[in-house]
């Protein structure tokens, strides 16, 4: 009975990570890593081996609906996972030098400063929703990073074109290290790197980014396979629930401006990369 | 051809089976009280060292055929694993069949990398 509630539990927990994760383009990770660790004492390599699975789901069935509505840009996902896949071994062959050797409470502070940095370009971000969404280089023609989509919220079709390809591809370099490294979609690198780096329209950087966690996801889990980072009974609960969380979070994030789903963005990320700090620090 | 509907509906079909195997295993695991020789409150902890590392792909292929929930869990994994992988190596048709050289070329590199992961560093691990 103890262990089918405690199924129950963690299947509710992917629920409400999966929700979170594709409704702000970051994937399931950086929520259900620090629920697991935090709340359900799960050893951190547990909680990273179920994460980085569960955001191949995310990143799947949220994906599948953004890549319908032309929302991810295909093209361009696909160009950036040549580093995003390079990184990710890289990270997860440093995740089993740091677990191998017991220094796995420094991946607390990282998971925690990672969340942390990120609100800066985020928070920044957040008054220059209306920018210019054109931009060009010799890039942009080489790689075509061009497209356009239908935004439901302001109903008419955006046009848009990015630039500062080796820009984006060396942070995404970094996202897929980060990823493989601590069991994360790096869904927050990935939205810097289109966002920031390329100039992307937001839209398309969150579903762009959700279409590609799931590739880097996949290298990383081969690894964390072999390591034997992947506890099925912890890890398939939570893939479930994070599968239909992040359904449903598909669907919200259609209907919902930019602003609110920023707002989302800064306010769960603030309070999580404190607590995992904190925690590395045998804090909390 | 429309490679949007053609990745939108790999990556489902991937999930729904994924969902459906995973499902079928929680059930044998719970009805049968356990799999594989193990009790269900050994499968269930963290501390047992029940992981993936002690589970091979022939091995959960076996199991399936003797409705062991863990493998079938397991199994539904690998196809969940599988699904971004089957998706890149079909855009790299699609892009071959549109004549985008260059992305075929792009996603070729994409697939490579994959490969390096699933295949090449694994088999250097365990050695």
């Amino acid at each position: 009975m103890m262990i089918l509630l405690y199924f129950i539990a963690l299947l509710l927990a992917g629920i409400a990570s999966g929700l979170v994760g594709a409704m702000s383009g970051l994937g399931g990770g950086v929520v259900i890593i620090p629920i697991l660790t935090l709340l359900f004492g799960v050893p951190l390599e547990y909680a990273a081996g179920a994460s980085l699975i569960s955001t191949i789901a995310t990143s799947s069935g949220a994906a599948s609906a953004y890549v319908k509505d032309k929302l991810a840009n295909i093209k361009i996902g696909m160009s950036l996972e040549i580093a995003t896949t390079l990184g990710a071994i890289i990270g997860s062959l440093l995740a089993a030098y740091v677990y191998a050797n017991g220094i796995s409470k420094w991946l607390f502070v990282l998971f925690g400063a990672v969340l942390l940095l990120s609100l800066y370009p985020t928070f920044r971000q957040y008054e220059d929703v209306h920018r210019k969404r054109i931009n060009q280089d010799w890039s942009t023609d080489i790689f075509q990073l061009r497209g356009s989509y239908y935004d439901k919220a302001v109903r008419r079709t955006i046009k848009y074109s990015g630039y500062r390809w080796p820009l984006g591809e060396a942070i995404m370099g970094v996202a897929g290290l980060i990823s493989g490294l601590l069991g994360i979609g790096s869904g927050v690198l990935k939205v810097m790197g289109m966002d920031w780096g390329m100039k992307l329209p937001m839209k398309v950087t969150t579903s762009t980014s959700n279409f590609m966690i799931g590739v880097t996801a996949v290298t990383g889990s081969a690894i964390y396979w072999t390591l034997g980072y992947i506890q099925p009974f912890i890890a398939a609960p939570v893939v479930i629930g994070i599968l239909f969380g992040a359904y449903f979070g598909s669907k919200l994030l259609q209907r919902t401006a930019n602003r609110s789903v920023r707002l989302l963005f800064l306010v769960l990320l603030g309070i999580i990369g404190v607590e995992m700090v904190l925690r590395g620090f045998g804090v909390a | 051809m429309d490679m949007n509907y053609v990745i939108s509906y790999v990556l489902r079909i991937g999930v729904v089976a994924s969902v459906l195997l995973v499902s079928a295993g929680f059930i044998l695991l719970f009805v049968n009280n356990g799999s594989n020789g193990l009790a269900l409150s050994q499968i269930a902890s963290a501390n047992s060292g029940i992981n993936s590392s002690i589970f091979t792909v022939p091995a959960i292929i076996g199991g399936i055929f003797a409705y062991q929930g863990i493998d079938f869990i397991l199994l539904g994994l690998i196809v969940l694993m599988a699904t971004p992988v089957t998706r890149v190596f079909f855009s790299i048709f699609a892009f071959l069949y549109n004549k985008n050289w260059i992305y075929a070329v792009i996603t070729l590199i994409v697939f490579i990398d994959l490969m390096i992961a699933v295949f090449v560093v694994p088999s250097l691990l365990v050695r």
